[in-house]
């Protein structure tokens, strides 16, 4: 017997059938749509990188889950992210590029995590960024965009949360802290999760008393509503936070989509602004789209100085909250149409209705052989083609052509010279 | 100058006039013109096919327009109601040849329907979950089943008459239409006090 090789991919990898395809194709298309239509093009950048590129970004986790790999002289990584690729791209070429600059993303990106449900080795990121202004209106835009893809990919609720790290860092001052502001920051993100009691144990190996630590948090808590939670705030600079909501209510962000909440940490420690993390109470899969304002991201790279905002869309988790909606249940296979061989004598017919159906841009294939009608419909079946053509000498007698509408089994015969009217204008 | 748009000719053109008389806006009939001055008053007529009213009001470019509900809603225009007027009534029907096999909405499914009102006529399809081919036409759409190019009609009737004479039975009414006041979605005071 010979030998085979054992067919299998590595754990944290997919194969992706033409049905998920269809869907991922999707929902990547609605994104690309809208961040287009606010006027972002894209850029890919490698994946091969030299390991300096990517290394040493991310902490030492970040490190560990680290792809890279010499060959030859070169030690090579592979992207943890796509921020750090655009802010060395943007540091090797911003003399080209018109600032400010604003991109979309859309790439793999690649993790040793221990793979689990939503946790992959290899999945996509899908990330915009304005890079090169301070202005508040990018924060703005940023916020529009996010409402507009999650209306666009049907999600009928979802809130986006917002802080301000300028303002954290000024209520912190005041509470005696000046430095390990990311670590107390990163403490009081858990509140939701490990409750007050623990935050308040955790705050004070960072010299907060109890009671200041208790303090902290009612002043932190998020109110019934942004004014509220600002008027509480008053004796704090919460300009950035006012301004940034009065811009948003100007470019037509829905402005009840956003809740200004103080405890609102994210992770990373480079977020220098208003920060956002978007959530939909339909899923409980967390954050499905977070970012937030930098300064310096590219300061590793050049000498030039970047400020930029941008928020990364966690692609996988909104395909799995798409799936759990059962948003994209209807997504339609490439193939709208099957146009049958009804005998060997008819393929030359059947090769010109093929002709005029993809000549007209509908998308319709042939069955390559003058099988029995039985096996071709199994086909259509399988392959879930709406509409299957059959043409016996009857129909071409009368110059006419059976449509099958397959969902209902339903057949309908009409004129030949209609069939693209037809086909086209079906709704 | 205030202007306002209406029908040049056709199903709602006359009323349209009377109605703006009854209330002194008197405009010379003679016209060729597609803009008629007010005799009295300083107010300008826009003649306009019907379908054309809500967007010249969209626009901004006629204050006021009158127009079936029916173009209204066809066109899904951004402007607003501002009166039903009680005059130009007409049904949107779907309506089949007498001796049809289709006797029912649900038997439209995959079938030819011809109509004026594509973009009613696919909400509806929509809502009853039926799929089909949309033929539109722009004119003489209770023809169309006779020429063997549509199963079913969607259109307008008024009386019926027309239906009947092509040999066509109503199976059910999509729309109830009728003539409306429409201004743009916000207006000023001062056309508001005119209203």
């Amino acid at each position: 017997m010979k030998s085979i090789i054992q067919p299998t991919i590595l754990k944290g990898t997919r194969d992706f059938f033409p049905k998920d395809m269809a869907k991922r194709n999707r929902v990547m298309q609605i994104i690309r749509t809208v961040f287009e239509c606010f006027g972002y093009d894209t850029i890919e950048t490698p994946i091969l990188n030299p390991a300096q590129t990517i290394l040493g970004k991310y902490g030492e986790e970040g490190e560990r889950l680290t792809y890279n790999f010499t060959r030859g002289d070169t030690r090579i990584a592979l992207p943890y992210d796509l921020t750090v690729p655009f802010a060395r791209f943007v540091a090797t070429n911003f003399r080209e590029l018109p600032m400010p600059f604003k991109r979309y993303q859309i790439q793999r990106v690649w993790r040793a995590e221990k793979p689990q449900k939503g946790r992959l080795r290899e999945f996509y990121q899908c990330d915009i960024d304005i890079i090169g202004t301070r202005s508040l209106i990018a924060e703005a835009e940023i916020a529009r965009i996010i409402t507009d893809v999650f209306d666009a990919l049907g999600f009928k609720r979802f809130n986006i949360e917002i802080n301000s790290r300028r303002l954290m860092n000024d209520i912190l001052k005041r509470f005696g802290v000046i430095e390990k502001n990311s670590e107390i920051i990163r403490e009081i993100d858990k509140l939701a999760k490990t409750g007050e009691a623990e935050v308040i144990r955790e705050l004070e190996k960072y010299g907060l008393t109890a009671s200041k630590g208790q303090e902290l948090l009612k002043l932190l808590k998020p109110e019934a509503n942004n004014e509220i939670t600002i008027k509480k705030l008053t004796d704090f600079d919460t300009s950035e936070i006012e301004e940034f909501l009065q811009r948003c209510k100007e470019v037509g962000v829905n402005v009840s989509l956003i809740t200004f909440n103080p405890t609102l940490a994210r992770g990373l420690d480079y977020y220098t602004g208003i920060t956002y993390e978007v959530t939909s109470p339909d899923v409980a899969l967390g954050s499905l789209c977070g970012g937030g304002r930098y300064d310096n991201l590219c300061g590793l790279f050049c000498n030039e100085n970047f400020s930029g905002v941008g928020v990364a869309f966690g692609f996988e988790r909104i395909m799995l909250a798409l799936e759990e909606l059962n948003q994209l249940n209807d997504t339609q296979p490439n193939s709208q149409v099957l146009v049958t061989l009804f005998n060997k004598d008819s393929i030359p017919d059947a090769l010109n209705i093929y002709n005029t159906l993809v000549t007209s841009q509908i998308r319709s294939e042939l069955y390559f052989e003058p099988s029995k009608l039985e096996k071709q419909l199994k086909f259509a079946a399988k392959k879930e083609i709406p509409f299957v053509l059959v043409r016996g000498p009857e129909e071409a007698e009368k110059n006419e052509i059976t449509i099958k509408i397959m969902k209902t089994g339903k057949q309908k015969t009409i004129p030949l010279n209609q069939l693209t009217t037809y086909l086209k204008n079906y709704a | 100058m205030l202007k306002i748009a209406i029908q040049s000719k056709g199903r709602l053109a006359d009323q349209s006039r009377a109605l703006l008389n009854q209330y002194g806006l008197e405009f010379s009939c003679e016209s060729r013109s597609d803009k008629v001055r007010c005799t009295k008053k300083n107010v300008e007529l826009l003649l306009l096919r019907d379908d054309d009213i809500p967007q010249y009001v969209e626009r901004g470019i006629a204050d006021f327009g009158i127009v079936g509900k029916n173009v209204l809603c066809e066109k899904s225009a951004n402007v607003r109601i501002q009166e039903s007027l009680n005059f130009g009534q007409c049904s949107l029907v779907i309506a089949v040849p007498k001796n049809s096999l289709i006797k029912t909405v649900t038997d439209l499914e995959g079938e030819r329907i011809a109509t004026s009102y594509p973009n009613i006529l696919r909400a509806f399809l929509e809502r009853q979950n039926i799929t089909g081919a949309i033929i539109e036409l722009k004119g003489s759409v209770e023809v169309a089943p006779s020429l063997n190019l549509a199963d079913a009609i969607c259109d307008l009737t008024q009386t019926g008459t027309t239906l009947r004479a092509n040999n066509l039975r109503i199976i059910t009414t999509i729309f109830e239409s009728q003539a409306a006041l429409i201004s743009a979605p916000t207006i000023t005071a001062s056309l508001q006090s005119f209203l």
